[in-house]
């Protein structure tokens, strides 16, 4: 068991940090008027993050070993198809998720 | 936009948190932590990856310093998210420090790919946040709480998330038109999977992703 000061410690400092992490651009630029720099950065930069972030959800896959990522592929290329297709955001990442769901549990 | 429109574009987030809050609390309660602490950490820190994280750390009995730093690092890449968001958050009253604390990686991926009017802005991204966080602390409670008494069989929902991202990737490309960024974050991306350190891939990929910015400046300024 753990002693409760440690867990409230841990906790209490852990929600600083993180709140600190989301916080330490406002508190440095909030103040003065935008630099072209971070302009540039917030045009270019959110595209590029959510770009980082698919392959940042892909990173555990075990491409090298059976199935080599065969429900992942399957279940992005349902996401892309039929948004493509049918630019319903909900749809698909129902339908892809159902997909990858059912390739997992049932057949890999 | 009305609260049912909002509630329904924040419905991936939820097919995501819930079941990822559950595990939370499922792992949560496997360490003999009464259920509780899984509201106050879901509450307080409000990080999916930082929470299991703390976890693990606890399991391993890491001082606390330990656990501030690890979180520090691990959190680092929610300074970029916060960067892209200066200027729109500028305008709002104090109840932006709200905002600011809950911007994990799927509040800033719904709060960047709605465009909203002027108006009722501030409001309608509050309540994505609000509505994205009780997801999570519902997740995390009824995994520490009953977790174990549910028969249902979640393996596979985590796709969810990362299907969100690809649509939300499309739309912010279609959008934007931005070419050369579009293709050097799916080098990045790429090399960052293969290549880079499972637990560091984030925080790397993104500062790298910063540099290659700030390198070629002019070349990627003048040709949108």
């Amino acid at each position: 068991m753990f002693e409760s000061s440690y867990l409230i410690g841990s906790i209490f400092v852990a929600a600083c940090v993180t709140y600190a992490t989301r916080a330490i651009p406002f508190a440095f630029f909030a103040k003065k008027k935008p630099s072209s720099l971070v302009k540039y950065f917030e045009i270019n930069m959110p595209l590029m993050i959510m770009v980082i972030l698919v392959f940042y959800a892909l990173k555990d896959v075990k491409w090298e070993v059976y199935p080599y990522g065969l429900a992942h592929i399957i279940a992005i290329a349902i996401t892309l198809l039929t948004y493509l297709r049918f630019n319903n955001a909900l749809l698909s990442i129902l339908l892809a998720t159902v997909a990858y769901m059912i390739s997992v549990q049932k057949i890999f | 936009m009305n609260f049912f429109a909002i509630v329904k574009v924040t419905i991936p987030v939820m097919m995501g948190y819930v079941p990822l809050g559950m595990a939370f609390g499922l792992l949560l309660a496997s360490l003999l932590i009464p259920w509780y602490y899984a509201f106050f950490m879901s509450v307080f820190i409000f990080a999916g990856s930082g929470q299991f994280l703390a976890l693990s750390l606890f399991a391993s009995q890491a001082t606390i310093l330990e656990i501030g730093i690890a979180s520090f690092l691990l959190n680092l890449r929610h300074t970029f998210y916060g960067l892209s968001m200066i200027s729109t958050f500028k305008e709002f009253t104090w109840r932006k420090h709200y905002l600011i604390f809950g911007l994990t990686d799927e509040t800033f991926a719904l709060l960047k790919t709605n465009e909203l009017s002027e108006t009722d802005r501030e409001k309608t991204y509050l309540i994505i946040t609000a509505l994205n966080q009780f997801y999570w602390i519902l997740g995390s409670v009824l995994g520490a709480v009953l977790g174990n008494v549910f028969p249902f069989d979640y393996k596979g929902i985590e796709f969810s998330l990362t299907a969100l991202f690809i649509v939300l990737s499309i739309d912010l490309y279609k959008k934007t038109k931005l070419h050369k960024p579009f293709l050097l974050a799916l080098v990045i991306g790429v090399f960052g999977m293969f290549a880079l350190p499972s637990d560091k891939m984030l925080i790397l990929s993104l500062s790298i992703a910063a540099a290659t910015l700030v390198l070629f400046k002019r070349a990627l300024e003048h040709n949108v």
